[in-house]
């Protein structure tokens, strides 16, 4: 489904991504981990062509992404960041509502069926009570399931997410996370996901890709990755690695 | 959805006072014409009506009724929906709220240009009277231009520099605009009144162009409330939910800085408008721009065709600059709505 070929981005000749080169198969998880400045962020940018790749290209559905209209790509791609959406004062339906905005033509009005599937996501958001709120008076973390709501109401193949969970507490991580999952498992949707936390990490994705300084240092499953010469080595520090008692997935100890 | 229901309450609303202050607006002034005679002129002129309606009202009433003071409200109308309309464009595109329609340095250019005009005594032969609305034109899109392909770094243009771009752009037009007005003498008051903001030049003529401009840009923004109303999302969030961040927002930026020019040049840089009006709007009926966009429009009209009335009667015989009593009456009620609007509404 998504096929980085030796994608390369440089600002002002520094090199902030080198050489990626990653193939993510339809209906999986994909996480990516890494220290601070190792180009998690650019990736994400790169893939929902926000930015351009200096070499190498990005194919999606066998297209190179940067070939893509900004509208068309957004039938297929939608992306949660870590800002989600700015505390502007409209409502949370109508914010919702934008997420169709891709899959209408300029002079096309919503229908019926477009507002059935905001309902439909509403309920599934568990966002019904908050619909005639302003965005701006909501918390933190309401805004960010408002910003899944939109996603999903933008019916999109491929989810990135690029640390939607930073500025949240553990309860409305966990939601967040949750969304994400079931709504993979429901529609068969493919995620890549920028996660800080390598618990949640190991926890919620099907593979995980640990960059460093630009390049991709492994590729593999929580077992591979989550090991301490690994995570010694890319973030110079001494986690203990124990298993979860319920899961026994690894999960690090600081 | 219930926003929207606002808006077909309010926009008739806003359409009847808008009439209502023009009908007043046109009964203003020495020679004393009421209401009923007013419409009766103006009716007379339409064709199909005019077969019912008795001429029984002398010539120079009809001249001053139709020739004079209905052109000057109705210029007024346009200048006013264009500075709002463009007022908020301008806010919504670039994020801010101090934006106004002259932040990119569309008045200052259209003010030099017009200086020019009155300094050299230009007149272009085929333009004849409308050489200074035609230069004025110019040069405030030249400003606008030459602010755009400034603060356009790779491609792309960022919104800090866009704006701040704009500030030196001003400053610098300013400058060039203050050395004009120093190195003459006589044309002195002429090009500070202008700027200063008049209907006083107006006749059909100054109608026929500005008229369409309005309409057609008004028309064609409303085709972009859904993007002005994701922008405010966030610009990212814009672009993830498949809006071409950068297209809309030169397209965007283009139609508000060709109705700031067209208002500019037939009636100087009257100030406030564009600033206060949109967020007065924002303030009485939320940030939607289904609302703001189309209630501005009026809003401005009304606003407009009002300050008009009370810079003409005022002190009569002598007109106020329109400038100063935008900002008179705008001020005060725009400080009152802050007060009492209880969270930040932008």
């Amino acid at each position: 489904m998504l096929d980085i070929q030796n994608v390369s981005k440089s600002v002002d000749g520094k090199p902030i991504v080198q050489d990626i080169q990653l193939s993510i198969q339809k209906g999986k998880c994909i996480g990516l981990i890494g220290p601070n400045g190792a180009g998690k962020s650019t990736v994400v940018k790169l893939i929902s062509a926000l930015e351009k790749p200096s070499a190498g290209q990005i194919q999606f559905m066998g297209k190179d992404v940067q070939d893509w209209s900004v509208k068309k790509l957004a039938q297929h791609i939608a992306v949660l960041t870590q800002e989600g959406l700015a505390p502007y004062p409209i409502t949370v339906y109508d914010a919702i509502l934008m997420g169709r905005y891709p899959h209408l033509g300029f002079f096309q009005r919503e229908s019926k069926r477009d507002y059935e599937i905001v309902e439909e996501v509403l309920k599934i958001t568990d966002l019904t009570e908050f619909r005639d709120q302003l965005l701006d008076t909501l918390s933190g973390g309401e805004r960010q399931r408002v910003a899944i709501a939109k996603a999903m109401v933008q019916q999109p193949e491929l989810l990135l997410l690029d640390e939607p969970t930073t500025y949240l507490d553990i309860g409305h991580q966990l939601n967040i996370l949750k969304l994400v999952q079931d709504w993979q498992k429901r529609d068969g949707l493919t995620v890549v996901m920028v996660l800080h936390d390598l618990n949640l990490a190991a926890q919620f994705c099907d593979e995980l890709v640990l960059m460093d300084h630009g390049r991709v240092v492994r590729v593999g499953t929580s077992e591979d990755i989550i090991a301490k010469e690994m995570l010694e080595s890319v973030y110079h520090a001494n986690p203990e690695i124990i298993r979860h008692p319920k899961t026994n997935i690894p999960q690090i100890l600081l | 959805m219930k926003i929207k229901h606002n808006l077909w309450v309010w926009l008739p609303v806003f359409f009847l006072i808008l009439i209502l202050v023009m009908s007043i607006s046109v009964t203003l002034g020495a020679a004393n014409i009421n209401w009923q005679l007013a419409w009766q002129i103006i009716f007379s002129k339409i064709p199909g009506i005019s077969t019912f309606i008795e001429e029984s009202w002398s010539s120079s009433n009809e001249t001053i009724v139709w020739d004079i003071r209905l052109p000057r409200v109705l210029l007024g109308a346009a200048v006013g929906a264009a500075l709002a309309l463009a007022g908020a464009i301008y806010q919504g595109v670039l994020r801010n709220p101090l934006a106004d329609p002259f932040i990119l340095g569309v008045s200052s250019g259209a003010s030099f240009g017009a200086a020019l005009v009155f300094v050299f005594g230009l007149q272009i032969v085929l333009l004849g009277r409308f050489t200074l609305p035609a230069v004025a034109f110019l040069f405030g899109f030249l400003s606008l231009l030459i602010v755009y392909f400034l603060s356009r770094v790779n491609q792309k243009v960022r919104l800090e520099t866009i704006i701040l771009a704009g500030v030196v752009v001003q400053s610098f037009i300013g400058a060039c605009l203050s050395l004009v007005l120093a190195l003459s003498n006589e044309h002195l008051q002429t090009i500070v009144f202008w700027m200063m903001g008049s209907l006083a030049l107006t006749d059909w003529g100054y109608n026929q162009i500005i008229f369409p401009i309005i309409l057609i840009v008004s028309i064609v923004s409303l085709f972009f409330i859904k993007e002005l109303n994701m922008l405010g999302l966030g610009e990212e969030a814009a672009h993830h939910s498949g809006v071409s961040v950068q297209r809309t927002r030169f397209l965007l930026l283009i139609l508000a800085s060709i109705i700031t020019g067209a208002a500019v040049s037939v009636s100087g840089a009257i100030g406030f408008v564009g600033l206060v009006v949109p967020h007065i709007i924002r303030l009485m009926f939320g940030a939607d721009y289904r609302v703001i966009l189309p209630l501005s429009i009026v809003g401005g009209a009304i606003f407009l065709v009002g300050a008009d009335a009370v810079a003409r009667t005022i002190m009569a015989p002598r007109e106020l600059p329109l400038g100063v009593i935008t900002a008179f009456l705008g001020a005060p009620f725009f400080g009152y709505l802050l007060r009492r609007a209880k969270r930040g509404y932008f």
